[in-house]
């Protein structure tokens, strides 16, 4: 094997990789196929035992023995031979068909893409009526004009496939065309025909690269099939498709006749089909020929967890809604060991209450709210730790139990309401459809109270709106959908996910107050997710900022402000814009959130800290009871926010 | 609904016109003299002339193309060059028998391919997601007619469950029907199925990782509920922009496959039209393809207009 399998072993894979991708020995088998069928084609005469027009009335229909391999046909002649003699009959066939639909697709396709105009115009709207007919019909039309036979048969298909070189060589200078305009624009010089073929060449070479395997594979399938109904190679002639037409009478009798021309046509078939998904996979990639392969991994190494701080776990209170406790979420890696996204994570909040998660994308915000719902993507887990909802631990639930806490008890309202509303069904729909499935409505109970929800949310004209599509509406009108959907289950804890950062500044703060007014309606626990402070300040009673998948500080929003104690959070207030002064450029934090698997042994934040010191190159707790800090210079460090 | 159907129609009408000219114009390039092969070489002049007057063959053709049109618009496609029977009577006879195959093979290609294409995607890269993918690159290379004859020699040789040849109208027995259109429509659905079961596979992997995938799920939605309306409807949209190719291209094999199973449908007369050079024939028979195809796409575009609410016309 080459060295290549011997690298895809290394990595520890147990899957047998021969039949992901284009691997080398589907390739080298299938061209082994090709090179077969080339050789027996080009030395039939000498390969083939028997002349494959010779018959032998005596000996018809005979099995396999060892003077016919395969057997003999209805009129004695030897199978194998005439399987033979068929290789040659396919490849003249392919070559044929496709070298005509080559030379008439590609230059009329260049002249009209080049000419444009009438003739562009009037060539496509007859390509659009060759194509809008069965492939099989137009063939069977130019065989009325023509005649049958082989060789005409390949004309035939040779003029119906050339309709898709036509087009692609028509595409490709249409789109050189539109460079060269742009070029020629700035030098004067050659002409456009002249810069048009330089840079035809390059780029028309490998989609009729791909196209002509498309085609082979295609005009094999065809000729088989007009031969089969005898309007292709005539009798006595051996082809593939003439050998099926005899097999097909005989099939009550003898239908071994069917199977050797039958897997010739397919691996023939396979073959270049194969060959051909290698080469567009090559040409779509550059240069590589072999897919590459990024088999997940099922294994999570559990050993990496990290210590939870047993002393910042939030206090207990009666009210309280959502407990998180040491949540670590992993992804798995490459080469089978465990990633952490999220170590560490603990919070909690109380019925009525607004907890910010602030942070850089990246941090683990986003990832924190999809973790507590069971929401995570295949490839992550979480490992370790508890999510409290309501008294209940989460992640000791069924499937089936957490989806009735999905909706019922804690819904979530995402960063872009565009895409969170599904594009084929109207608002109004999907909202009764929640209502309808977790409460058991009627459908007339569930779109009475869907419309009540829209107008609760402030959409004026409610019973029309929700009779709309989701593309129909602006982002402040689909996020408000969102969150009517979201609530109309009325959940005990509501996870916002950047709600407000794909909308309009001007419809911001109308979203914001409406979070706040269902709050004092509902009585809901939000998890706030933003990495907009001054969103955050607006509307969270308290804020924990998170950085690099842990929390380095949480506090009330009044003191974080106020005096932040963590070097990072200090960071972001000065990072953040003020309205008042607009010309100095912003500071910002140097550097960039080390990406997962390359954080700091120590405080992750090390490398980006002005107050480092040696002290900083350990694990770093999180202190605190009522203020929580991850910083251990936080008591020395007295940082304000720089105003 | 209304206006996009009528738009559509709209749109779809100048297709049947270019057509119609195009066929009537290459069929008329004909080398040899119909009239030769209608009384061959040994009529008299007279008889030559006579022949030539009742078929309008000393008209121009563009005279004779817009009295050709004048009555195929009337559903009066002419008579044929051999036996004088009339070429719409003939079409018709045998359109059902046609139409039944091919509507039961893209009724098993779509509920195959959609199966196997979403099972596919719901596990990337699983045994089952092999299994569809292998399943679809050989399903693509096996010729119609050659499945088949296999299925002949399985099913109707040897089990004796299907009849091996003919065809029985629905409505002399639905029963007796629906067991003479198996098999051929399992031969000649096949390689759709792989095809379609492609498409859905990678539109299915694709709107999975949506966001309002995860929005519904997150809305507490049962994972039957969001895979099954939530993600198929939006994975047909790419689906049924090519199903309409799809049901040309079985139309096309139906042809074919008629022959294995001895079936007497538009293939078996397109073919001896072929062989006779019986020119109003292949006229009338592409005109009838070309509508079939144009209400297959139009019904196409209905029910893509339907899935994707923004192609509407508001």
């Amino acid at each position: 094997m080459t060295a290549r399998a011997t690298d895809s072993g290394a990595t520890r894979s147990r899957r047998p990789r021969w039949l992901a991708g284009g691997s080398f020995v589907i390739v080298a088998v299938a061209a082994a196929v090709l090179a077969l069928l080339l050789f027996l084609a080009i030395f039939a005469d000498l390969v083939s035992p028997y002349d494959p027009l010779t018959q032998n009335l005596m000996d018809s229909l005979q099995g396999s023995s060892a003077a016919h391999w395969l057997g003999t046909d209805d009129l004695g002649r030897d199978v194998l031979s005439r399987l033979i003699y068929g290789c040659r009959i396919a490849v003249i066939a392919a070559a044929e068909a496709t070298t005509i639909a080559l030379l008439i697709g590609v230059p009329i396709g260049l002249f009209i893409g080049y000419r444009g105009g009438w003739w562009d115009w009037i060539v496509m709207r007859v390509v659009e009526a060759i194509v809008s007919i069965p492939g099989i019909m137009v063939a069977i039309v130019i065989l009325a004009l023509l005649g049958t036979g082989l060789h005409k048969a390949m004309i035939a298909l040779g003029i119906l496939f050339s309709t898709s070189f036509l087009r692609l060589a028509r595409g490709v200078v249409l789109a050189e065309r539109e460079e060269v305009y742009v070029r020629s624009a700035r030098v004067i010089g050659a002409s456009d025909s002249r810069i048009l073929l330089r840079h035809i060449l390059p780029n028309i070479a490998p989609p009729l690269i791909v196209q002509t395997t498309l085609t082979v594979g295609a005009v094999l399938l065809a000729e088989a099939g007009l031969s089969f109904i005898g309007l292709g190679v005539q009798p006595p002639d051996a082809s593939w498709g003439t050998m099926l037409s005899t097999a097909a009478a005989y099939m009550d009798l003898h239908p071994f006749l069917a199977i050797p021309p039958g897997i010739a046509i397919i691996l023939t078939v396979l073959s270049v089909n194969l060959i051909g998904d290698v080469i567009r996979d090559g040409i779509g990639r550059g240069i590589t020929v072999a897919a590459r392969h990024d088999t997940p991994v099922a294994r999570f190494e559990a050993a990496s967890a990290v210590e939870p701080s047993a002393a910042a776990l939030p206090p207990l209170r009666p009210d309280e809604v959502l407990r998180v406790e040491g949540l670590q979420v992993t992804v798995a890696s490459q080469d089978g060991t465990g990633v952490p996204l999220i170590t560490d994570l603990s919070l909690s909040i109380a019925k009525g209450e607004t907890l910010g998660l602030v942070g850089e994308s990246g941090s683990g915000k986003t990832l924190t709210g999809l973790a507590i719902l069971g929401l995570t993507s295949v490839a992550l887990r979480t490992t370790h730790g508890s999510i409290m909802l309501n008294g209940r631990d989460l992640r000791s639930l069924s499937q089936r139990e957490i989806q009735h806490v999905r909706g019922n008890e804690v819904a979530m309202v995402f960063q872009d309401p565009t895409t969170s509303l599904n594009p084929a069904f109207t608002v109004g729909s999907q909202i009764a459809e929640v209502l309808r499935a977790k409460k058991g409505l009627s459908k007339k109970e569930a779109w009475e109270r869907t419309v009540a929800l829209i107008d609760r949310v402030g959409i004026p004209r409610p019973e029309e709106r929700a009779r709309a599509f989701p593309h129909e509406l602006s982002g402040g009108m689909a996020q408000r959908i969102a969150i009517a959907r979201a609530l109309s289950c009325n959940p005990s804890l509501l996870i916002a996910d950047e709600p407000t950062t794909a909308l309009d500044v001007t419809v911001q703060q109308e979203i914001l107050d409406l979070f706040r007014d269902l709050q004092a309606e509902f009585g809901m626990a939000i998890l706030f997710v933003t990495h907009d402070l001054a969103v955050a300040a607006d509307i969270c009673d308290r804020i924990s900022v998170m950085y690099a998948g842990e929390m380095v500080e949480m506090a009330e929003v009044g003191r974080l402000f106020a005096r932040p104690r963590h070097p990072y959070t200090r960071g972001l207030l000065t990072a953040m814009p003020h309205a008042s002064d607009r010309n100095p450029p912003l500071p910002t934090i140097r550097g960039n959130v080390p990406r997962p698997g390359t954080w700091p042994a120590g405080c992750r934040f090390s490398n980006r800290c002005d107050f480092r010191i040696a002290a900083c190159e350990r694990r770093i707790p999180l202190t605190g009871t009522n203020r929580l800090v991850r910083c251990i210079r936080a008591e020395e460090l007295s940082l304000e926010a720089a105003q | 609904m209304l206006r996009l159907v009528f738009r559509r129609l709209l749109a779809l009408a100048p297709l049947l016109f270019i057509v119609s000219v195009l066929t009537f114009s290459f069929t008329s390039l004909l080398p040899s003299d119909p009239v030769d092969l209608i009384i061959g070489d040994t009529g008299t002049q007279e008889q030559h002339e006579m022949v030539r007057e009742r078929l309008g063959l000393n008209q121009p053709i563009v005279v004779r193309y817009v009295q050709w049109l004048g009555r195929a618009v009337r559903g009066d496609l002419g008579n044929s060059f051999f036996n004088s029977v009339s070429v719409t009577g003939a079409v018709m006879q045998r359109l059902p028998v046609t139409l039944s195959l091919t509507a039961v093979s893209a009724l098993i290609a779509i509920i195959v391919g959609i199966a196997a294409g979403v099972a596919a995607a719901l596990r990337p890269r699983s045994w089952i997601d092999r299994l569809a993918t292998v399943g679809a690159t050989i399903g693509q290379a096996i010729p119609n007619f050659w499945f088949g004859l296999l299925l002949v020699a399985i099913f109707a040789v040897n089990l004796r469950w299907f009849p091996a040849t003919g065809f029985t109208p629905i409505s002399v027995s639905p029963w007796d029907w629906l067991r003479s259109v198996t098999l051929p429509a399992v031969a000649l659905g096949l390689s759709s199925s792989a095809a379609i079961a492609r498409q859905v596979r990678s539109a299915m992997v694709g709107v999975l990782q949506q966001d309002y995938i995860r929005a519904a799920r997150a809305q507490g939605l049962s994972a039957r509920r969001v895979i099954l309306k939530h993600a198929l409807t939006n994975a047909m949209v790419p689906v049924v922009a090519v199903l309409s190719f799809q049901i040309t291209v079985l139309l096309g094999g139906a042809l074919i496959v008629e022959q294995v199973f001895a079936i007497n449908g538009l293939g078996t007369l397109a073919i001896t039209a072929v062989r006779q050079q019986d020119i109003p024939m292949i006229q009338g028979l592409v005109l009838v393809m070309v509508g079939l195809v144009v209400i297959v796409q139009l019904a196409t575009d209905v029910i893509y207009g339907f899935l994707n609410p923004k192609a509407r016309p508001s």
